[in-house]
């Protein structure tokens, strides 16, 4: 496997540690967060410029946060409204 | 009293089994049972482990069963991405309850590499 760069490590671990979260819900939200995660992760790395860092680093810090909500949230029905802050 | 009885009735098979249990203990290693019989502490088999983590990669949607092998690797063998290869991982990490760190399981990348982790791993089960 090509060596990962730390910036795609932290986007895999973003990523684990939304499925690990996903694991704590009931069986519905974790198959709604799970597609709903999936698909945002594989759209971003379909479509965001491979260098564009700057990008990259602000989408993370963005999921961190959404990870965070995420994690106390009682409910998923924030978490799955089309974030505001989008694009 | 049906409670009671239950309870009592409870109570009374460790008792039992207090009284013969340097003969029963005796007796299983002899038979090198105790293996068997203990929950964790001692490690799985590894053809099982092989086994099991065979066919969780098997039954990944993206995976083409045919192809996967003990020795296969996810994203040069199987063209999966490093996405598909953190679900893979997280789907080993539910099959033998364990909790993988970030910084191993970022090396896991392959069938091989996986069986020796689970396998050497106190508590897999």
């Amino acid at each position: 496997m090509k060596k990962l760069t730390g910036l795609q490590k932290q986007v895999l671990g973003l990523y684990r540690g939304f499925l690990r979260a996903a694991r704590s819900k009931g069986p519905e939200d974790r198959k709604k967060i799970e597609s709903y995660v999936s698909s945002e992760f594989r759209n971003n790395a379909k479509n965001v410029e491979r260098k564009n860092f700057i990008y990259i680093e602000y989408l993370l810090r963005r999921g961190t946060k959404q990870l965070d909500q995420l994690k106390t949230v009682e409910t998923v029905s924030t978490f799955t409204v089309p974030s505001r802050s989008g694009n | 009293m049906a409670l009671r009885a239950a309870i009592l009735g409870h109570l009374r098979v460790p008792v039992q089994t207090l009284t013969q249990n340097g003969r029963a203990l005796q007796s299983w290693n002899l038979l090198n049972l105790n293996r068997s019989m203990s929950s964790h502490d001692d490690h799985l088999d590894k053809q099982e482990v092989i086994d099991r983590v065979v066919s969780v990669v098997k039954s990944f949607p993206k995976v083409d069963p045919a192809k996967v092998t003990p020795e296969v690797h996810f994203q040069n063998d199987l063209g999966l991405d490093s996405l598909d290869t953190v679900e893979i991982v997280m789907a080993l990490e539910e099959e033998f309850k364990l909790e993988i760190p970030d910084k191993e399981a970022d090396k896991i990348d392959s069938c091989k590499l996986a069986v020796e982790y689970i396998a050497n791993h106190p508590m897999s089960s």
